[in-house]
């Protein structure tokens, strides 16, 4: 029997007649108990995994053979009922429009595809896998992988019209399956490193997600492949997979539009986007910068940076860390001062996963702006800093004020101490009794370090943690300050 | 379809011998049942006889610390289901699913949301789901689980006890979960005050579907910490469970 007399003339799929067992989306979701069953396969008390791969149309050596099912070990048949096998499928397939890119996306239709059977259980992926076949089902007749394997294989030829030739090969022995397991790792490790070479330019689509809103009802949380949402829970991959299933649940396509600006991450469909999530309350969102039109921020992110005028740095406490940042303020007031679904410019939060990001931050000088973050934050996403600046990033080891930390940086030559030298060209000294805009210990200016390009931050937007003090004295040595408007009130 | 029912009341009650008595009749009247331990303070399990090692806090602390470990592209909603069926302890007639700890610090929208449509899914293969929850209703509140037919609420034989039904009666309706019907079972009850308890239900404006008499045996089994799943057929308490199961239409 060849696997294309299973269609009618039609296109249509005819089944019923030529297994032993129903195929509907309607047995998704179907639990096979233990009481029920009449085998468990793979799982996490035996081995197995599922992999499909590409193969060339013009390879010649060995070629995909349309339909072609190997088992390599003990058939169902020859099982013992009640007890555990290993279980590997591999799936050869081939096609014109058939890329080693959508092996991955193919392989994961397995997990649907045999749930449409009745009577077979699948979980999860990769060699993670775990099938049951029900008592029932081998009753009915299943008494052969190879009426399981034909069924996928239609269904993935139905499904996925791109596949021209298929083959399986099932393998039930364990020492096959733990010898073809090492190659298959070696697939999905390939896999995984393409995955995440993967960036904003390379995609069209990104996705947002409401999930936050019930609580802060103006966020707008934007997944690209070079951001990960706030909460650090949703990739972009996490995005797609939902939008797929439910494109009107809390997950959902963002068109990307027109690139604005892609070093600073400003893309027309986002500023849309942002418009109507926030009720025209934001019209842009640069997604990778800290200063200029930030992302919102909305309460469950992880991480929350805070600029450190003093040094002209930023700072980054995360919610596992429960001491102080240098300026004398723990990550819940800050969180405070932050959520809500605001653009608050001077602090932002995000997931653990952007500090991996290549565009952290790029626009305000990624990591060569970071001067200081929790040790085990730091030790966490190790790794992705610049080898040249790990160490001249403080940790609360190094520096628990702001003193400390400017004698950190100093003494470590930290590259933001070439900004200060770069703003030291005039001196200017401000001081005030007024304690309306600026108001906070965090804010007054020590006598070393300058205050930042005015045109980076926007006073009139920056929020500074609250304190009781009576009156701030400014001093502001070295420093160009650029206005456009500058409002005093009297307070009332 | 499947029946949702929901036992719940404050510690020491004994909703968690009236959740595992009526689990009992449940199975031996061949329901497929799936039997929920959502309180915290988890004592489910052991008045069941169920030897339990995982929670769904745990796999939900899992996938908290992991997710950033995963490959990128894997599916979650995948891995978490597949977690949640190795948590199942698969029992004669009926499955056991342990909540576990609450949530700690972070952020649970999206792991809830992935839950709550496992949950969906599961529930579906059975055909009764009978919960064990604490008075605070918060796997509710989270919408983990979303319709309940019937809820249950235990109390003690004492004006007291009566009044916390009123209250918990009262979040229901606070509450975006539907819930069919609200029952009140009073538990502990000697002959001199069932009587005084009925009254009182009416006062009240309580339904009161049953009233289970103190047994020293399960007191006896309390103590020392084993089962009640196997009490004998001969029991005060059992029996009345069993008739307020038949007056639910079980």
């Amino acid at each position: 029997m060849k696997i294309y007399d299973l269609f009618k003339s039609d296109g249509e799929i005819n089944m019923t007649e030529e297994f032993p067992f129903e195929i509907s989306p309607m047995f998704e979701g179907e639990r096979v108990r233990k009481d029920d069953m009449y085998v468990e396969l793979a799982g996490p008390k035996s081995k197995g995994f599922e992999l499909v791969r590409a193969v060339p149309p013009e390879e010649s050596i060995n070629p995909v053979e349309d339909g072609k099912f190997t088992l390599i070990g003990p058939d169902l048949s020859e099982m013992e009922e009640g007890e555990r096998y290993p279980l590997a499928m591999i799936y050869r397939i081939s096609g014109e429009l058939v890329e080693p890119d959508i092996e991955s996306i193919v392989e994961r239709r397995n997990h649907d595809f045999q749930n449409y059977l009745q009577g077979v259980m699948h979980l999860n992926q990769r060699h993670d896998i775990w099938l049951r076949v029900s008592k029932e089902a081998v009753n009915k007749g299943l008494d052969s992988f190879e009426h399981i394997a034909r069924a996928t294989m239609m269904l993935f030829k139905s499904e996925l019209p791109f596949i021209e030739d298929i083959e399986a090969i099932y393998i039930t022995d364990m020492g096959e399956v733990e010898k073809e397991l090492e190659d298959a790792v070696k697939v999905y490790d390939a896999r995984d490193e393409r995955t995440r070479d993967l960036h904003e330019e390379d995609v069209d689509v990104f996705y947002g997600c409401t999930l936050c809103q019930s609580f802060a009802p103006t966020n707008v949380c934007v997944i690209t492949p070079d951001r990960v949402a706030l909460c650090g829970a949703i990739n972009w991959f996490d995005g797609r997979a939902a939008a797929k299933v439910d494109p009107e649940g809390p997950q959902f396509v963002i068109e990307k539009g027109e690139t604005i600006d892609e070093f600073s991450g400003e893309y027309a469909g986002v500023n849309e986007l942002a418009k109507s999530l926030s009720s025209g309350e934001y019209d842009r969102i640069k997604l990778h910068s800290f200063f200029e039109y930030p992302h919102t921020s909305c309460g469950c992110f992880e991480v929350v940076g805070f600029y450190i005028p003093e040094v002209d740095g930023i700072g980054w406490i995360d919610r596992d860390y429960s001491g102080n940042a240098p300026n004398g303020l723990p990550f819940s007031t800050m969180a405070g001062q932050t959520g809500g679904g605001k653009q608050v410019v001077g602090f932002l939060g995000v997931g653990v996963n952007y500090f991996r990001s290549p565009k952290f931050i790029q626009a305000d000088g990624g990591w060569s702006r970071v001067v200081w973050m929790p040790k085990h934050l730091k030790d966490k996403v190790s790794e992705s800093i610049p080898e040249e600046i790990a160490d001249k990033i403080a940790t609360e080891e190094d520096a628990s004020d702001i003193q400390s930390l400017d004698a950190f940086l100093r003494d470590q030559n930290h590259p933001i101490t070439e900004r200060w030298a770069e703003e030291s060209e005039e001196e200017a000294e401000i001081t005030s009794q007024t304690k309306e805009e600026v108001e906070s210990e965090s804010m007054s200016m020590p006598q070393t370090g300058g205050f930042p390009s005015a045109g980076m931050i926007q006073p009139s937007q920056m929020q500074v943690p609250q304190s009781s003090g009576s009156g701030v004295k400014i001093t502001l040595k070295n420093t160009k300050i650029s206005i456009d408007r500058l409002v005093i009130k009297k307070k009332e | 379809m499947t029946k949702v029912i929901a036992v719940t009341g404050k510690g020491g009650t004994g909703k968690t011998a009236i959740t595992t008595l009526l689990i009992r009749y449940l199975t031996n009247k061949d329901n497929l049942v799936l039997a929920v331990d959502a309180d915290p303070d988890t004592n489910l399990p052991e008045t069941l006889g169920c030897n339990v090692e995982k929670t769904v806090g745990d796999i939900r602390e899992y996938m908290l610390s992991e997710r950033d470990n995963l490959p990128p592209d894997i599916n979650k909603e995948s891995i978490l289901e597949s977690k949640v069926y190795e948590v199942i302890n698969e029992m004669p007639g009926y499955d056991l699913l342990v909540m576990g700890r609450p949530e700690g610090p972070g952020c649970y929208c999206y792991v809830n949301n992935l839950l709550r449509g496992i949950m969906e899914r599961l529930v579906e293969n059975y055909d009764i789901v009978i919960l064990d929850t604490a008075a605070g209703l918060e796997h509710f509140s989270r919408k983990l689980i979303h319709d309940v037919d019937d809820l249950i609420v235990v109390t003690d034989g004492s004006r007291r006890g009566l009044q916390t039904a009123e209250r918990i009666r009262d979040l229901v309706d606070e509450l975006d979960t539907h819930v069919g019907n609200v029952y009140v079972v009073a538990n502990k009850v000697n002959s001199s005050n069932r009587e005084k308890l009925k009254e009182l239900a009416i006062d009240l404006d309580l339904e009161l579907i049953g009233t289970v008499p103190v047994d020293e045996e399960i007191a006896n089994r309390d103590l020392v910490g084993t089962p009640l799943f196997d009490l004998p057929e001969s029991s005060a308490a059992l029996n009345e469970v069993n008739a307020i199961a038949k007056r639910l239409g079980l």
